[in-house]
């Protein structure tokens, strides 16, 4: 049997359609299953068959997570790093690529060379460790924030947009007798926008994410970052004694593991609700990284 | 003579050194902001390099910074102590068998789901999958494991609850510690993480493809499967070269589908050690965790100068085939 052309395109087309639905699935459930299931009680849970609407509704768990002095601390502390480090780190790598931007300035080569190397090697994990020691950092909201203030990678990016902003603009403004704080302020900062919700987003992103630095150099139980708990929860829930210990002596229907479902739906939902706006601006980001390396 | 080319000479001299400091004077605000930076990588980034001589070294972290140089040599006792330790061959082994399943399985995915969403008919579908593709990428790996253990946990996942009741098991399966199945899950999340996200890079190389290929190869009388091999993946031949060079040098780390540490630290426990345990994870344990530090700075100096000889070389093999790379 010998199939025309055109049957074998509207198989081909059902074909495509099928398989990416599947994959819709696969990238859209879980996160509704996590919603429905922190929205369902936390023992019920347990039992499992909770598969398309939670079976007893409930803000059990959502209300528990901001009475939890723990939970609660580490979403403010998550909070924070992410607006400051997200603001420092954007203007603090902006500043420093509006200089290296102008291709007439003193010891451009030198200044690149620097940057380079740094982003091809590095020290390491533990050399690291002890300058952070040394600098008084460890165990502080400082190491949130401070040692990544500049990123070379969005340091480069920033270079070449702002080669990209015509000079008569700069120029005019030094006429009209501005120096360059007021123009790198009022000129630069304007007109990158595209660039600023850009690294904007990932940084952001990153921070609202990170646990690694948590784990790594903080030890204080009030500087733990939203990550860094529900990692704790995972690894504590590896053993599977403790879901049944816990449900038994839950609280009106809440076990650690609702907690950690709602924890999770609240560290997901930000980014969910960002996202679809920022989707122009984050492929515009990629495709800079990508084709620059 | 010799005298006046010497006195042009100097005064020649001095004159460029008076511009050069002139439009040093004129730029000084500038150089600020670069030295700020430039002072912010020293710290950061070149005295962690300097810190490196400790792999050579007996170095005790109550010694501060300054220990690393007044610390006794030991030359290469720590790599030594490394290659000689009985867990050596398993971390070396997993690895080198995770770094190299990722690029296997999740390297290709996003190609196809490239060609996929290329071949889809309906424009409005064809953008909400994948919008929703690269969704996980901005997630944390940590919920990520979280969503896996939502799934897969041997007392409250949803697939052993299901298939519990459905009765097509007895008793629940034990992928989150089973040592066999830790490649498998922490590729296929991996995959499920990250497919989306390359997809737009590989999605944009297609859009780069000229249409009228198609019409014509359509006229010649060509399907759509030999479209798609004759026209679509030639096309996107420099993008793939690209992506796989980044991908073979950043293979230790997991390749560009994420972190292996991540995944050995969060999806690794007790059980599955044997198979998740892999150099990233053994330097952190006894790196900061034992107080070790000479010796976690020795492994992490071996794996740093692999890294980076599989960056350059990889860039290099590919420039010398194709005449695309990076730098």
């Amino acid at each position: 049997m010998t199939l025309s052309q055109r049957q074998k395109d509207r198989i081909m087309d059902a074909g495509v359609a099928i398989a990416l639905f599947i994959i819709m699935l696969c990238m859209l459930y879980p996160f509704y299953y996590v919603l429905i299931l922190s929205f369902n009680k936390g023992t019920d849970s347990l039992l499992g068959g909770v598969y398309l609407w939670p079976r007893t509704f409930t803000f059990e768990n959502y209300a528990r997570f901001l009475n939890d002095p723990h939970w609660y601390q580490s979403f403010l502390v998550t909070i924070s790093r992410t607006v400051s480090g997200t603001v420092l780190g954007v203007l603090f790598t902006c500043l420093v690529a509006y200089g290296l931007s102008h291709r007439d300035l003193l010891f451009r080569k030198s200044y690149f060379t620097i940057v380079i190397f740094a982003m091809y090697f590095s020290g390491g994990l533990i050399p690291y460790y002890v300058v952070l020691r040394s600098l008084g950092l460890l165990n502080s909201f400082g190491v949130y924030i401070i040692p990544s203030m500049l990123s070379t990678f969005f340091l480069l990016i920033a270079i070449s947009f702002f080669q990209e902003i015509p000079q008569e603009l700069k120029e005019s403004a030094h006429i009209d007798g501005a120096n360059e704080i007021v123009i790198f302020y009022r000129i630069i900062m304007p007109v990158s926008m595209p660039l600023i919700a850009t690294m904007a987003l990932f940084t952001g992103v990153g921070q609202w994410n990170s646990w690694l630095d948590s784990a790594y150099f903080v030890q204080s139980e009030e500087l733990r970052t939203l990550a860094f708990r529900m990692m704790e929860v995972i690894n504590k829930s590896s053993a599977p004694v403790d879901a049944l210990a816990a449900a038994n002596k839950a609280a009106a229907g809440v076990t650690s593991y609702s907690l950690q479902v709602a924890a999770m739906v609240v560290s997901i939902a930000p980014i969910v609700c960002v996202y679809p706006f920022l989707q122009k601006f984050f492929i515009q980001g990629i495709m800079l990284g990508s084709v620059k390396g | 003579m010799d005298l006046g080319t010497q006195m042009t000479n100097g005064s020649a001299n001095n004159q460029s050194r008076a511009d050069y400091w002139k439009r040093f004077k004129k730029q000084k605000v500038l150089h600020l902001f670069v030295g700020l930076g430039m002072i912010f990588l020293l710290i950061f980034a070149y005295s962690p390099m300097f810190g490196i001589v400790m792999a050579f070294k007996n170095y005790s972290i109550s010694a501060g910074i300054r220990g690393i140089f007044t610390s006794e040599w030991v030359g290469l006792k720590h790599f030594d102590e490394f290659v000689n330790d009985y867990q050596f061959g398993t971390i070396v082994r997993n690895t080198l068998v995770l770094s190299f399943l990722k690029v296997i399985f999740a390297f290709p995915a996003p190609i196809l789901l490239a060609i996929l969403l290329n071949e889809a008919k309906n424009l409005r579908f064809k953008r909400f999958v994948q919008t929703v593709s690269y969704l996980p990428h901005f997630i944390s790996w940590v919920v990520v494991v979280g969503l896996a253990f939502a799934f897969l946990s041997a007392d409250s996942g949803l697939v052993n609850k299901a298939l519990m009741s459905l009765g097509w098991i007895d008793k629940p399966l034990d992928i989150l510690t089973n040592p066999d199945h830790f490649w498998g899950l922490a590729v296929g999340s991996a995959v499920w993480k990250e497919m989306g996200w390359w997809t737009i890079i590989f999605l944009a190389a297609i859009a780069g493809i000229n249409p009228f290929l198609y019409e014509a190869a359509q006229i010649d009388g060509a399907g759509r499967l030999a479209r798609i091999r004759h026209i679509t993946l030639p096309g996107m031949q420099g993008t793939i070269i690209v992506v796989l060079i980044l991908t073979i040098g950043s293979i230790l780390g997991g390749g560009l589908v994420g972190s292996n540490f991540e995944q050995a630290f969060l999806l690794g426990n007790s059980i599955n050690n044997p198979t998740s345990e892999i150099v990233q994870t053994y330097a952190f344990k006894v790196g900061l965790r034992d107080g070790r530090f000479s010796y976690a700075a020795a492994i992490d100096l071996i794996q740093s100068v692999i890294s980076v000889t599989l960056i350059f070389s990889s860039n290099y093999i590919a420039k010398r085939l194709s005449g695309s790379s990076l730098f």
